[in-house]
């Protein structure tokens, strides 16, 4: 079984008390470790209060703060890096990177009551969660801290004490809860109890001391008080190997330790002084701990930090394993060696490169040495390795370069982080696992926004990704720092970003917001180039009015409505209406809106902007639409009237009080005649009377209305046609001289087929409408005749027009002798 | 028809399980689903429809499913209606983009109606933002549009809204090549004469006389000659139609009796075939002959029905009153001959239309005419009327003539207003002083009256007067053919400053040039309130003279009758 260890730091965090005496919690992929000295377990006095401090994998101090809420119980880093503190009394409380207090929320009463006896924070694919056992050995977890959601476990029957270990496993997307008590193991989910056995457990258990799951909930493994471990699936359906090391001795802890995809099965287990690699093998790998460790599983392995030092214990991949095997002849050991013989100027490289290119085994070669410089920690190795893989790349004609670039710049990336000042100590299999996105956040996260910005800019991410997206977060960092003036913090952030694109000001306005700094979030929203963004950030500090310019500047009537609601609620009538006075399109907007919603309200603005043109026409508009009795109209007309004459617009003032007396009047016909005249028109009411035979009536209102003459002969006109009542017709045109002449009367005999009638007035039709009067009553003839003493072309080419065919032969050649004529002269 | 019916007619939408449609209107829909899908605009009024709806099924007990799909976006208006009428939680929301119809192959509408009245009436700038998402589609289909030309604060405004879309959404159409070479917008308020002459062009008159709906016309009896009416899609694809569409009217009978003679001819071949042949034209012309003999006889009957309405009318006298107008000569007779259409009672929108041509082209009525056409007008329709006016005034369509002095210290204080970005469109009652047309200033200035010596022949235009029987050019596409041989407003500050446009013609081209020649021919022109079928003619017209090829973008189809609707006020 190949496993290796090395130094990834050597730690100096000055650390005042024993790792033993603490509750540790390190995030995985090379996060932080957070250490809070645990008073509470010992009887001690609670005088001295605990200190929580976090330090970086390599020992850096990133915060140190004064305990000063409950007994906590546990510990546990959240997949964003935020620390859970779980309290006593079941109250999580949420910490920052840097110490900062996040929020808190409690894992429910039951949890309160019964105190919380131990506590795991564990990571699933939806993120991270809590599992905890109360002090009434009952199990509550939260699947996501996130989004909690509260899940009481089912009882183990039974169960008198504490179980001996326990832990969360995560199948088919669902966490579970596998707890030991005494010779049994019991599984529960959300639903029900069950008991379950390992395959092949060997007998005689009698308890199980201590329990693990893989990184990836794959595989468990379990140590039982005789000594004996047993590692096989999660799901206990299948045992894959187990190992006796005869220490019947409780393990401090006990860890996977498996690279993805090998075969190899292994654990770590540690007591005090003591570790070891067990897996499928006869034999265990041992190591002496000279002082107090702490291991942390990791996806391809586990670190181990104490006081002094932090180290990688892991399998050791293949492809490092065939180079750096003792006399090896694996493809890239050869390969490695060349290249050192080249760099002696030997001319053993030759021979070297001969025997790989012989087995036509080049090409895997350079890919091994690639690879197996991912895996080294130390960048002389790397380089090394990268050294062969470049050399022997110059003796084949078409490598593909991009595995060889790539590998090269992950190794840069790599190395920068791991640096001690930074001290991430990822590794390349989890480097791949994390992605580069997730590491910007992260440095991000530790606020080391230059070396996030220089990777950005090294690996050329698009911008939107990239650097703008740090600059963001950097600028919502810097409106954090209160002990710099508005100004200054504004301008340094439109330098720093300008215009840089996928840069929202505000959203770094909200957080400015958020931090209680209104002002500069004003200032920061003025870097704001779409008006549109910046409005629900400014009704949300209150700076209505404001928004609303904003609103009108950025062209979406929506968004001033919105606007809008928020004023009316928020500023009295009076102000609000004001507001609109000084913003015609906010202004036609919301009468828009009240003219359906709230015709009243429409009324107030009107009256309150003195516009009593408008109020007029609204009155008027009320008349037709609210009112049903005819006493309300006229009321709601003579307040129109009113508002017209305040509007001086006696024109309409005056056509209302027409109205109000037509109505009236109609009244009273519907009234003493019947029938329907309401809402008629002046011209129909007359009209009506006359068909329904009250000439009189008639008469007697045309002149009351002062109906000027042309339209009353119009109207009488038409209406005695229509009645074909030709006498009454005669009898009229004879009253007096008409004032629209006598054509109509012969269009309008014509228009109910009467040439009789027709014909009557023919005669009186004025000279110049006198052709036409002929041609209607299809005269053609006299037409002619008349057309030929006016002279008129225009008459003579229309009655030419009318001659048709031989029936008026005669006619046509009478006008065409005329035109003759006339023309001679 | 409606714009649904183009998308998904009945059939279709009877395939995927609708029950019953019905018209969301004043009246209650009864119906037994247990859902209820509503697809309005965003209006007030509409969400009223649908919460009397629901809490009527709320009082009655009746539970069903409810949707509402607002096209082409939804209002945060509409919600808060819909939350103060308690059924907020009742319905659920969603939203049709949907704001480009293809009504034919040169013709893309938004089908937005109410455009006209909500904008240039009431103020609301609601579709602003659908405009320019509008023209935001067409850039991402055809690339960006290299020279932009426009005129008219809604034009402005809807460009600039564009812009910054196009800003945020940056890297989309960058680097693509344009195939829109040239896009001009254009406000209606700056041509309102054109849009209330009579059409006396076919495609024009058809409209006018029997409203063409979503590029469809409902023909009556009366014109299919049997006792059923016919929904007849009017476009290119139609060939008759296609030929007559832009013909002045007096040609278009000619034109179809020539027509019919030669689809005779065509018939007549068969005589004297032998088997064979016959096989052949049966299989392969009858089909053709048919269709072309049934459009054409619908085309023939619809040219009967409009002379016979337009004769009875007095159709002449009408277009010789118009003409003066347009002209500016013999306006005392003209004003009677409106008094008289008036005390005739001839029609409503008519005698409207002739009032707001009057006062346009007359920069408002003088007083006594003023008060004494409305109150003749009030007597013949109607008191109501009142309203009617108070928009029309507020429109700057139908104005008193003010006197000189007083108006200009008002007009400088509007204007200001005006030119202040933030203060949007001034909707008080001063605005439609700030309107003066200058119509016959303008009209002087760019020669729309053409000299006419001796007859103007209608069968071979030669400028785009035609429209107009020869009488007068188009303002707005004579705005446009300038623009456009200029490449910029240069030289026309004048007309700008006429139309009370001094900050609101832009022109904005982008340097480089990678636009092809060809697609510098093509032309998209959007008219913000709609255009008139008589302009669409006339740009064609323009485009065949010029080589260029205009692609139209209204908000609607309109014409003098639906502008003067939209402005009227009925009693509810």
């Amino acid at each position: 079984m190949g496993h290796r260890k090395y130094e990834l730091y050597s730690m100096d965090w000055d650390l005042k008390e024993e790792l033993r005496d603490c509750l540790v919690a390190a995030a995985p992929y090379g996060g932080p470790i957070a250490l809070l000295r645990n008073p509470w377990r010992k009887e001690k006095a609670a005088s001295v209060r605990p200190v929580l401090e976090i330090y970086s994998a390599s020992g850096m101090p990133l915060a140190s703060l004064l305990w000063k809420s409950g007994p906590v119980v546990s510990l546990g880093w959240s997949a964003e890096e935020e620390l859970l503190c779980v309290q006593e009394d079941g109250v999580v409380l949420v910490y920052g990177l840097h110490g900062d207090f996040r929020r808190h929320f409690s894992m429910g009463n039951e949890v309160l009551q019964n105190r919380v006896l131990d506590a795991r924070i564990f990571h699933t694919e939806f993120g991270s969660g809590v599992a905890i056992l109360t002090g009434a050995h009952r199990f509550t977890l939260s699947a996501n801290v996130g989004d909690l959601k509260l899940r009481r476990m089912p009882e183990v029957p039974g169960l008198q004490s504490a179980p001996s270990c326990w832990t969360t496993l995560c199948q088919d997307r669902v966490a579970h809860i596998l707890l030991a008590v005494g010779p049994d193991l019991y599984l529960l989910d959300h639903a029900a109890c069950s008991s379950v056995t390992p395959p092949g457990l060997a007998p005689g258990v009698s308890s199980f001391l201590q329990m693990a799951v893989s990184f990836t909930y794959r595989h468990l493994a379990l140590f039982t008080d005789t000594g004996y471990i047993w590692m096989g699936t999660a799901s206990l359906k299948e045992k894959l190997c187990e190992f006796n090391c005869n220490i019947r001795a409780p393990p401090k802890q006990m860890v996977w330790c498996s690279r993805p995809r090998s075969k190899e099965r292994a654990v770590v287990v540690a007591w005090e002084r003591r570790l070891m690699v067990v897996g499928d093998a006869p034999e265990s790998i041992q190591f002496v701990l000279d002082e107090d460790s702490y291991l942390v599983p990791e996806l391809d392995g586990v670190r181990i930090f104490s006081r002094s030092t932090h180290e990688f214990l892991h399998e050791v991949p293949v492809a490092s394993e065939e180079i750096f095997k003792i006399a090896s002849m694996a493809p890239g050991a050869l390969l490695l060696e060349a290249q050192k013989e080249y760099e002696k100027e030997s001319q053993k490289a030759d021979e070297y490169l001969r025997e790989i290119q012989e087995l036509g085994q080049l090409t895997q070669a350079v890919q091994q040495c690639i690879e197996a410089a991912g895996h080294e920690h130390r960048p002389d190795m790397q380089k090394s390795l990268l050294r062969a893989a470049s050399f022997g790349k110059c003796f084949l004609d078409r490598f593909p370069p991009d595995s060889f670039v790539r590998m090269c710049q992950d190794l840069r990336v790599l190395n920068a982080v791991r640096d001690y000042h930074i001290g991430i100590p990822l590794t390349y299999s989890q480097y791949k696992q994390l992605t580069i996105q997730v590491l910007l956040d992260r440095l991000v996260l530790r606020r080391l926004y230059p070396l996030a910005i220089q990777i950005c800019e090294y690996l050329r991410l698009p911008e939107v990704q990239g650097v703008s997206r740090i600059l963001a977060h950097w600028a919502c960092y810097k409106v954090q720092q209160k002990d710099v003036s508005d100004e200054d913090v504004a301008r340094a952030i439109n330098q720093k970003l300008g215009d840089t694109p996928g840069v929202s000001y505000s959203d770094i306005a909200a957080r400015a917001y958020g931090c209680g700094r209104t002002e500069l979030a004003i200032k920061l929203l003025e870097y704001e180039p779409r008006s549109g963004e910046q409005v629900p950030l400014l009704l949300k500090m209150k700076r209505s009015k404001l928004a609303l310019s904003k609103a009108i500047e950025s062209g979406d009537t929506d968004l001033v409505f919105t606007v809008l609601l928020h004023l009316k609620n928020e500023l009295n009538r009076g102000d609000f209406f004001m507001t609109l006075r000084n913003q015609p399109m906010a202004l036609s907007l919301y009468r828009q809106f009240c003219k359906y919603q709230e015709l009243e309200t429409l009324k107030d603005l009107y009256n309150q902007d003195d516009n009593h043109q408008e109020l007029g026409s609204f009155h008027i508009r009320a008349s037709y639409a609210a009112e049903e009795r005819i006493e309300g109209r006229v009321a709601a007309l003579q307040t129109a009237a009113d508002a017209f004459y305040k509007a001086k617009n006696e024109f309409a003032a005056k056509a209302t009080e027409d109205q109000m007396r037509l109505l009236r009047l109609q009244r009273r016909l519907e009234d003493e005649l019947g029938g329907r005249f309401l809402d008629l028109s002046l011209h129909d009411t007359v009209t009506t009377l006359i068909l329904g035979g009250h000439n009189k009536r008639a008469e007697q209102l045309a002149r009351d209305f002062r109906i000027p003459d042309k339209r009353l002969w119009w109207l009488k006109l038409t209406a005695l046609a229509d009645l074909e009542d030709w006498e009454e017709l005669e009898k009229f045109s004879k009253s007096k001289k008409s004032p629209i002449g006598y054509l109509p009367f012969v269009e309008i005999c014509m228009k109910q087929h009467n040439k009789y009638e027709a014909k009557k007035y023919t005669s009186r039709v004025g000279p110049e409408q006198k052709v036409k009067a002929l041609l209607l009553v299809g005269d053609v003839a006299q037409a002619a005749d008349v057309a030929i003493e006016h002279r008129n072309e225009a008459e003579l080419s229309l009655v030419l027009s009318h001659c048709t065919g031989a029936t008026d032969g005669a006619t046509a050649d009478k006008i065409q002798r005329a035109r003759a004529q006339a023309q001679k002269k | 028809m409606s714009p649904l019916d183009r998308i998904a007619n009945v059939s279709i939408l009877k395939q995927h399980e609708v029950d019953k449609l019905y018209k969301v209107e004043s009246k209650p829909a009864v119906s037994s689903s247990e859902q209820l899908c509503f697809l309005v605009r965003p209006r007030i009024k509409n969400m009223r429809y649908i919460a009397n709806l629901v809490n009527a099924d709320k009082l009655a007990g009746r539970t069903r499913k409810y949707k509402v799909i607002f096209s082409p976006q939804k209002f945060y208006a509409c919600e808060m209606v819909l939350e103060e009428e308690g059924i907020y939680g009742d319905v659920s929301c969603d939203e049709w983009a949907f704001s480009l119809l293809p009504l034919d192959v040169d013709l893309l509408s938004m089908e937005l109606p109410e455009f006209f009245r909500d904008y240039f009436l009431e103020g609301d700038q609601r579709w602003i933002n659908t405009v320019a998402q509008a023209l935001h589609l067409l850039s991402t289909l055809y690339g960006p549009f290299p020279n932009c030309y426009g005129i008219g604060r809604c034009a402005k405004m809807s460009y600039e809204l564009w812009r910054k879309l196009e800003d945020e959404e940056d890297g989309e159409t960058k680097g693509r090549r344009p195939e829109i070479g040239h896009i001009f917008l254009l406000d209606r308020d700056m041509d309102f004469v054109t849009a209330l002459c009579s059409q006396v062009v076919y495609e024009g008159l058809v409209d006018d006389t029997f409203r063409i709906k979503c590029g469809s016309v409902d023909f009556g009896p009366e014109v299919t000659s049997s006792d059923k009416s016919l929904k007849v899609l009017l476009n290119a694809e139609d060939k008759v139609f296609n030929e007559i569409r832009n013909e002045h009217f007096s040609n278009v009978f000619g034109f179809l009796s020539q027509k019919a003679r030669n689809l005779q001819a065509q018939y007549d071949r068969r005589r004297g075939m032998d088997i064979k042949q016959m096989k052949n034209f049966v299989s392969q012309e009858l089909k053709g002959l048919k269709q072309e003999h049934r459009l054409l006889s619908l085309h023939i009957g619809a040219c009967e029905s409009i002379m016979k309405k337009k004769t009875k009318q007095d159709f002449q006298e009408l277009i010789k009153t118009e003409h003066a107008l347009l002209e500016g000569f013999n306006i005392r007779e003209s004003t009677s001959y409106i008094e008289e259409h008036i005390d005739r009672q001839v029609s409503p929108i008519e005698s409207l239309r002739l009032m707001c041509l009057l006062s346009i082209t007359e920069n408002g009525l003088i007083p006594k005419d003023y008060r004494s056409l409305k109150t003749q007008y009030l007597q013949s329709y109607g008191p109501e009327h009142l309203l009617t006016f108070s928009n029309l005034r507020r429109a700057g369509l139908l104005t008193e003539q003010a006197p000189g002095d007083t108006l200009t210290a008002v007009e400088s204080k509007v204007s200001k207003l005006v030119t202040d970005k933030a203060a949007g469109k001034i909707t008080d009652a001063f605005s439609s002083l700030a309107k003066r047309s200058n119509f016959r200033a303008i009209s002087k200035k760019l020669n729309l009256i053409p000299r006419v010596d001796g007859e103007y022949d209608l069968k071979v235009p030669r400028d785009m007067a035609y429209v107009f029987s020869g009488a007068y050019v188009p303002l707005s596409c004579r705005i446009i053919e300038q623009v456009l041989e200029r490449r910029s407003w240069q030289g026309l500050d004048e007309v700008v400053r006429l139309l009370n446009c001094s900050e609101l013609a832009f022109t904005d081209m982008t340097k480089e040039d990678k636009a092809s020649s060809e697609s510098l021919r093509l032309i998209l022109v959007v008219f913000l309130g709609g255009c008139t079928f008589s302009e669409i003619s006339a740009l064609r017209f323009l485009g065949r003279e010029k080589g260029y090829r205009f692609i139209f973008l209204t908000t609607a189809v309109t014409n003098s009758a639906r502008l003067m609707e939209a402005m009227s006020e009925v009693k509810a």
